[in-house]
């Protein structure tokens, strides 16, 4: 009976309301993992990076470093996402020894030669896009809410609208068709979520380009959260320092 | 020919007349339904052309197309890489670079108003609307132009890769920033900006495997719609290859056009009857179906694309027409003498087949065989013209062997006609020179000797030209249009060099370097680009934008960063047609203008040459593009020239040999085919008319033609020498009796003259030599054949 009057409780929720609860899902004060990301093209040649990486406020700061490959070692990246202005990138060349900003103005740039564009890194915000419930739905066993979310004009998107799958006991995605302006489909993203702690933190994204039959895959490991990462590492001098580990 | 071989002919086609003709047209039919597709399409044309667009939008539905295009049916084909054999080094490489970067050779739009700039608003506005417009259709991999380029700057440190136009509409300080960046950059400012900004140019990359001429629809479609101001010029292979297919078309039907009229008219004056003349051309329109339905059911059966319709092939209706009327001409004008003699026709037309029956079948034999030499050709589509030809000429000689007495039996003669009962003009003057031929025969032997001589000096003056741009009319529109391409932009042919090696190290980039420098510095190169000038791009812009640092960084950590921080703001899909996804693999293309075939040889093996003395083990190379396939298919023409010649000479002596039981003859019988390919090659030399991949197949059609001449001749000298009473007024008999079928056979040759009517430059050519050749075959069979004879015949006449 309770699970009946749960279920009808959630089913008159709203698009913005399932939207609100993902967004107030419990976060970890702080992140560290390293991650390997591998690109695949459409003839099957790939390219492997492992990357050590350290974020707080839901990602809105994080700093990153190469490991790997070998030529890039030591280059690191550091992203900061205001509220009311725009992010700051700063990249590390250390062959160069020195620090370039790097343009975010185009959020529809690829990020890393990846398929991921800064946009689809950003967090969305709430004001900015409109959420439509569409249905449930079961997938891989999991029971999701279904929902559409347009971009409004303001949020200046390369997409015309996104079909998100979250999984309704965790609240967290577990599929994303993307959407280009002419409507046609451009990603399919898929992530798998770990429960650390008390936290559901992401273990792995993988992101199909159907328009270029390109994929990238992003696998985190060593993941640590609530470690006491120092706010002060988001700097421009701590991107000269590659961490031990 | 065997006598029981014979009497089944004569049994047949007199016998059993109606049976034949019927079996014969049945045959043809089954044959001719190899066009079945083809006839759809056409009625298509015809009914998009009579009714209304939405009329025939109801009729002529998809299902009607897909229809049409599972019946059998011949496909028109323009890809010059199909003429090169698969196995060839050249056409491997050039297939793999495809598979690596994408097609390498680019279509053009150019663009603007001369000596009015191209840098203001409107006219980039309307580059945006074709370029963007271009983005959109599914045969386009890429388009490069202004509107579509990114641009990489710095600005207080801050690099930004955003794009070269970033609207529509721009401000007049927004054109004239677009132009500061492009000055800067003058190598890439050459590609898409003419010479003195008046005009601008589009890049597009088609994909692979496309149908250029749904491309090259689309291109003129798109610049129709937006460019109405403009002086508009298009270019670049897949533009011209894409303009191909339907003017090999016209030109087909032009030219037959043409050939029906010449060769009516010269029939119709020699045989002045128009029974006669429709006989011949019955023959020649059922051979020539039978021929072409055959090239579509080969293509539908077994999917050979050497059997395509190309612009090798637009002369084989010609050729067909011509070769099928010969025999005809010879039956007929043999039946009309008979027919003066014996007043009777079914005795007229035993005795002509029972003389004629043979030597049709040889001619046929030995004109087969010279076409069938051109599968030894390297030219792969010259395989395909070979048989195709073959089969049409077998078609044609089953024809004259049944179908033609068997409906001439049926045909009620008028035994008082003129064409009948007196002689024509061309029979009375070879009953004079049959006179004369004896009497100045040392005088007119020496004179063709020497004017064979003479011609033979020719030959060392011949140049090889396969540039396909040169097919095309000066002054005609896609000539003028590749013309300014050339003068104004950076040149339609490409040429790419493909390096293998860890391009992230300056070493190797350093070796690049030196090649595209070395490319660069020839005279006809316009254009340049590899990923060695983004590289020196990107050091610039990240180094402050200061021009000392346009150089490859010293390190491979510093190219490996500079990659790096490109893929930050920009994708690395935007150096795709320059480096391979694992910085392994890199392409050096350049483009260039006006270039002959001999500056082509020389500077793919210059450039062959230079690679080769700089390069080490860091890096490996290979040569390809356009250029590089025009060198190669210039020695498969060569080669394919002097095989046809070599085999098809080869093969007439070995027939004439076995069926004349004596050397001899053999010998003979190709001489006045080895004077006119002397005099044909010769006066190509002194003419200066080209070799090239069309004009090539020349020799097999003048041996093939030519041939019939002298069996015809060798055949009734053969006949004679067993009645005539005295050796002394043998070669003038035989000359009064097969003289004037062979002129006439020549005469209705000149249908070749058609040819001189094609829009393609070395068709015409072909037009030209091949009316020469028919003279010259025709005249050599009856100077130097006749006299040779006369003066061996003693030899000859004995056992």
């Amino acid at each position: 009976m309770t699970e009946l009057i749960l279920s009808l409780l959630l089913f008159t929720q709203t698009g913005l309301e399932i939207a609100e609860r993902v967004g107030e899902r419990l976060q970890p004060k702080d992140i560290s993992s390293t991650a390997i990301m591998v690109l695949a093209n459409s003839k099957g040649k790939t390219r492997t990076s492992v990357m050590k990486l350290r974020s707080i406020d839901d990602n809105k700061k994080q700093i990153i470093w190469f490991v790997e490959p070998k030529d890039d070692k030591g280059v690191a990246f550091l992203k900061i996402e205001h509220d009311n202005q725009e992010s700051e990138i700063r990249m590390w060349l250390p062959a160069f020894k020195k620090v370039r900003r790097i343009a975010s103005t185009k959020r529809g740039n690829s990020f890393m030669g990846s398929d991921l564009t800064y946009e689809d890194l950003t967090n969305r915000n709430l004001s900015e896009n409109d959420y439509k419930y569409l249905k449930d739905e079961v997938v891989n066993d999991h029971n999701c809410y279904v929902l559409k979310i347009s971009p409004k004009p303001k949020a200046k998107s390369d997409y015309s609208h996104h079909v998100n799958w979250i999984i309704k006991e965790s609240l967290v995605p577990f599929k994303e068709e993307s959407y280009d302006k002419h409507g046609k489909l451009k990603k399919v993203k898929s992530f798998v979520f770990k429960k650390i702690q008390n936290y559901y933190v992401i273990k792995q994204i993988s992101v199909k380009d159907v328009q270029k039959n390109h994929t990238t895959n992003i696998q985190f490991n060593h993941i640590q959260v609530d470690t006491g990462v120092d706010e002060k590492l988001f700097h421009e001098k701590n991107l000269k320092r590659l961490p031990r580990n | 020919m065997k006598d029981s071989i014979k009497a089944w002919f004569t049994h047949q086609s007199l016998d059993n007349s109606k049976r034949t003709i019927q079996v014969v047209v049945f045959l043809s039919l089954i044959l001719a339904m190899g066009l079945s597709g083809n006839i759809l399409f056409a009625f298509k044309g015809l009914g998009t052309w009579l009714l209304s667009e939405e009329k025939s939008a109801q009729i002529f539905t998809s299902a009607y197309d897909h229809f049409a295009t599972q019946l059998p049916h011949f496909i028109v084909d323009e890809d010059m890489m199909k003429l090169l054999p698969q196995t060839t080094e050249e056409r491997i490489t050039w297939e793999n670079v495809r598979r690596e970067f994408g097609r390498t050779d680019m279509a053009f739009i150019a663009f603007g108003n001369r000596r009015k700039s191209i840098f203001n608003g409107e006219s980039l506005a309307c580059l945006w609307d074709v370029s963007h417009a271009l983005e959109e259709v599914k045969e386009v991999d890429e388009v490069l132009s202004i509107s579509t380029m990114r641009q990489m700057t710095n600005d207080g440190g801050f690099l930004e890769i955003s794009d070269l136009q970033p609207s529509r509409n721009m401000t007049m300080d927004e054109v004239e920033e677009v132009e500061r960046y492009l000055n800067k950059y003058p190598r890439i400012k050459k590609r898409i900006v003419s010479r003195h900004n008046d005009y601008v140019n589009i890049m597009i990359k088609p994909k692979i495997g496309i149908d250029n001429s749904i491309l090259r629809d689309k291109m003129v479609e798109i610049s129709g719609e937006f460019l109405s101001k403009y002086e508009i010029h298009y270019g670049g292979v897949p533009y011209l290859f894409g303009t191909l297919p339907t003017l090999i078309l016209e030109d087909v039907l032009i030219l037959m056009g043409f050939g029906i009229g010449i060769l009516i008219a010269i029939l119709a004056l020699n045989f002045r009857s128009v029974a006669a003349v429709t006989l011949v051309w019955g023959v020649i329109i059922i051979a020539l179906v039978s021929m072409m339905g055959f090239m579509g059911w080969v293509v539908t059966l077994t999917g050979s694309e050497k059997f395509h319709f190309t612009m090798v092939n637009s002369t084989m209706p010609i050729i067909l027409m011509t070769i099928a009327a010969a025999d005809g001409v010879h039956i007929l004008t043999k039946f009309f003498r008979e027919l003066r003699k014996q007043k009777h026709v079914e005795k007229a037309i035993r005795v002509t087949m029972d003389r004629l029956l043979l030597p049709v079948f040889l001619t046929s034999l030995t004109t087969i065989a010279a076409f069938l030499s051109l599968v030894f050709a390297p030219i792969e589509q010259f395989t395909g013209y070979g048989i195709t030809v073959s089969l049409g000429i077998a078609w044609a000689w089953l024809l004259s062997s049944l179908f033609l007495p068997a409906v001439i039996i049926h045909h009620k003669w008028d035994l008082k006609s003129k064409a009948i009962t007196h002689l024509s003009f061309i029979e009375k003057i070879v009953s004079m020179y049959g006179r004369n031929v004896v009497r100045f025969q040392k005088v007119i032997l020496v004179f063709s000797v020497g004017v064979v001589l003479i011609a033979a000096v020719g030959i060392l003056f011949i140049e090889v030209e396969v540039d396909f741009t040169k097919f095309y009319k000066p002054g005609s529109e896609i000539r003028d249009s590749v013309d300014f391409m050339n003068q104004e932009m950076t040149g339609v042919m490409d040429i790419d060099i493909r390096v293998e090696g860890n391009l992230k190290s300056p070493e190797s980039l350093n070796q690049m370097q030196v090649i595209q420098e070395f490319v660069d510095s020839h005279s006809h190169v316009c254009s340049t680009l590899s990923i060695v000038d983004i590289i020196k791009q990107m050091h610039r812009t990240i180094m402050d934008d200061d021009p000392k640092f346009e150089i490859i960084p010293e390190s491979k950590e510093k190219v490996s960063n500079l990659f790096t921080l490109y893929s930050m703001s920009g994708t690395l899909d935007d150096f795709s047609s320059l480096i391979d996804y694992e910085y392994q693999t890199g392409l050096i293309t350049a483009l260039m203008g006006h270039i002959t075939t001999t500056v082509i040889i020389e500077f793919v093996r210059d450039t062959e040459e230079m690679i080769q003395s700089i390069t080490n083990d860091d890096i490996q190379t290979n040569i390809t593009g356009i250029l590089v396939i025009m060198r190669e298919l210039v020695y498969s023409v060569i080669r394919s020239a002097f095989t046809s010649i070599a085999v098809s000479i080869f093969m007439i002596f070995l027939i004439s040999w076995v069926f004349f039981k004596k050397v001899l003859w053999a010998l003979l019988s190709v001489t006045p085919l080895v004077s006119a390919v002397i005099l044909n090659f010769g006066m190509m030399g002194l003419f200066g008319v080209d070799l090239s991949h069309i004009t090539a197949i020349l020799s097999a059609i003048i041996i093939g033609v030519g041939v019939d001449f002298s069996l015809h001749y060798i055949s009734q000298y053969r006949n004679t020498a067993k009645s005539v009473v005295s050796l002394d007024t043998l070669t003038r008999e035989v000359v009064e009796d097969v003289g004037y079928p062979i002129i006439l056979d020549a005469v209705s040759n000149m249908g070749f003259g058609a040819l001189l009517f094609s829009v393609f430059v070395p068709i015409q050519y072909i037009g030209g030599l091949l009316i020469f050749a028919m003279v010259s075959t025709s005249v050599a069979t009856l100077t130097i054949l006749a006299i040779v004879a006369e003066l061996m015949k003693k030899r000859l006449t004995t056992n």
